[in-house]
């Protein structure tokens, strides 16, 4: 048996900290032997160009695996194993060292947007719909080979380009997270809809597993019940969401979960208040959402959350004989808190900025203590 | 008007959240000018104050809110008759008060209207 070093991608980003990978990651590496033994029987082809296809056994006694994680950001060292050389012919390791090249040399090309298809035929660029699916925005994989020690950096973006190339994609498939209601489910055929907070409707399967959650949002879908469902989804070439390809994870949210409903404001529009009224800017509700994300404790009553008429947010809290507002600039990120106490007439206020973290703390300790003080 | 005359304020649907309204129905804003329209309910029913308001004037409304004239005097905010627009309608005045004050007050309405409850709903949802 020979063990060689074959591609050792850099995975980039906190997730991959301290030697880390999250296991859905193992299902893009599985995906690029897939693609690896592909391209290499394409490469025993175009050297032999009178045979029609690659010799039986070609792949046998052959295999990646991975056989080493090291550190600098995750490392994962994949091996080419080879069980007995004379099951595989020394050169044939050649086609499989041409495909690992050229797959690298296209994501290069990918990230430069350079044309791919002189390194890939445009058939095998569909397995990119598989490969770096889980990739979030700001992570990467960097590929070097033993040839070329310049990093090839396969990103959402690139990976996006890569699908795309080829002209038999209809569009591609990512890792989602969506949020909507549940009009309908057939239990006979076990698929559902789900209508996305701007409207849209999408389809999906449901899973045994899942099948209470779907149940539940289907019969709350007159109060409003609303759902999260995290999974693969596939969008057409506009990035349009088309369908739910598979489910993950699916929960019933808190009627006042604060994405919902921020997601929900967006479909504002200028003038939505008496023919004035500023629509909430949608690079401001991402931040909003996010901040609350960071810095709002899950075991605090959430706020209700209202546009205001300048185009911002206001947070509003009933705690007790406490009313609480929070109006919220969304272009600034400054908000203005003002609590009022019914019962003894006093009221406060104060101007927070929600782009730090400490006056983030102060104002959740000022609620805790409206909710009663227990942490 | 009189202390216990209605004054009916229409809400917005966005500003309405699973059945609670903001404090914002009782504040002016800005394009208010200091001076938060109201229905007055000596002239006008809730729903046809609703009728009007979203017929007439072109506007969206949930529904119909309420608080009396008293509860405006208790926060010392002036309620005058306004017919200029349309008979039925009246005006609280906030002129004078700073930010904070005019929070207060709103929330100290809001809390008013929403111990009456709604006085007109267009449906159930929201």
């Amino acid at each position: 048996m020979s063990i060689e070093r074959f591609l050792y991608p850099r995975l980039k980003g906190p997730r991959f900290e301290d030697r880390a990978i999250p296991l859905e990651f193992l299902r893009d590496l599985a995906v690029l032997e897939e693609m690896v033994v592909e391209l290499a029987k394409l490469e025993f082809l175009r050297d032999n160009p009178n045979r029609k296809r690659s010799p039986k056994g070609f792949t046998e006694g052959i295999e990646l695996k991975l056989t080493a994680i090291e550190d600098g950001s995750a490392r994962p060292i994949i091996s080419l194993v080879v069980a007995s050389t004379a099951l595989f012919p020394l050169n044939h390791q050649t086609f499989f060292e041409r495909a690992r090249d050229n797959i690298v040399k296209a994501i290069a090309a990918a990230e430069n947007s350079l044309p791919v298809t002189g390194y890939l035929p445009e058939k095998t660029l569909t397995y990119f719909d598989r490969i770096g699916r889980s990739l979030r925005d700001g992570e990467a994989i960097e590929f070097t080979t033993p040839t070329s020690q310049e990093a090839a950096k396969l990103t959402k973006e690139t990976r996006r380009r890569l699908v795309l190339a080829s002209s038999r994609a209809q569009g591609m498939t990512e890792d989602t997270t969506i949020r909507g209601c549940v009009p309908e489910a057939d239990q006979e055929n076990m698929s559902f809809e789900v209508r996305l907070l701007d409207g849209t409707k999408v389809k999906g399967d449901i899973a045994p597993q899942h099948l209470d959650t779907i149940r539940d949002a289907w019969n709350g879908y007159s109060t409003g019940t609303r759902v999260l469902i995290q999974g693969i989804g596939r969008f057409n070439r506009n990035e349009r969401l088309q369908a739910l390809e598979s489910i993950e994870h699916i929960c019933l949210l808190d009627p006042l979960d604060v994405p919902a409903r921020l997601e929900e404001l967006r479909s504002l529009r200028d003038g939505w208040l008496e023919g004035q009224g500023l629509a909430p800017p949608s690079e401001g509700l991402d931040w909003l959402s996010h901040a609350f994300d960071r810095n709002y404790p899950e075991d605090l009553p959430l706020p209700f959350l209202y546009p205001t008429e300048e185009g911002g947010i206001q947070a509003e809290w009933s705690l007790g004989p406490n009313e609480v507002s929070l109006e919220i600039d969304l272009k600034s990120h400054t908000s203005d808190w003002h609590k009022l106490n019914v019962e003894t007439d006093t009221d406060e206020s104060r101007s927070l900025h929600l782009d730090n973290q400490s006056e983030w703390k102060d104002m959740v300790g000022w609620i805790r203590d409206m909710n009663g003080g227990e942490e | 008007m009189t202390a216990s005359t209605l004054l009916l304020r229409q809400v917005n649907p966005s500003w309405l959240q699973h059945g609670r309204i903001t404090s914002q129905v009782f504040k002016p804003t800005p394009k208010d000018n200091e001076r938060l329209s109201v229905y007055d309910g000596d002239q006008i029913s809730p729903e046809r104050s609703w009728g009007h308001y979203t017929t007439t004037l072109g506007h969206v409304s949930v529904g119909v809110m309420a608080v009396t004239v008293a509860e405006c005097d208790a926060r010392r905010l002036p309620v005058e008759p306004d017919p200029t627009p349309f008979p039925a309608h009246a005006v609280i005045r906030f002129d004078g008060f700073s930010n904070s004050q005019k929070e207060k007050s709103a929330k100290y309405l809001k809390r008013a209207a929403e111990n009456r409850g709604w006085q007109y709903r267009a449906d159930a949802t929201g």
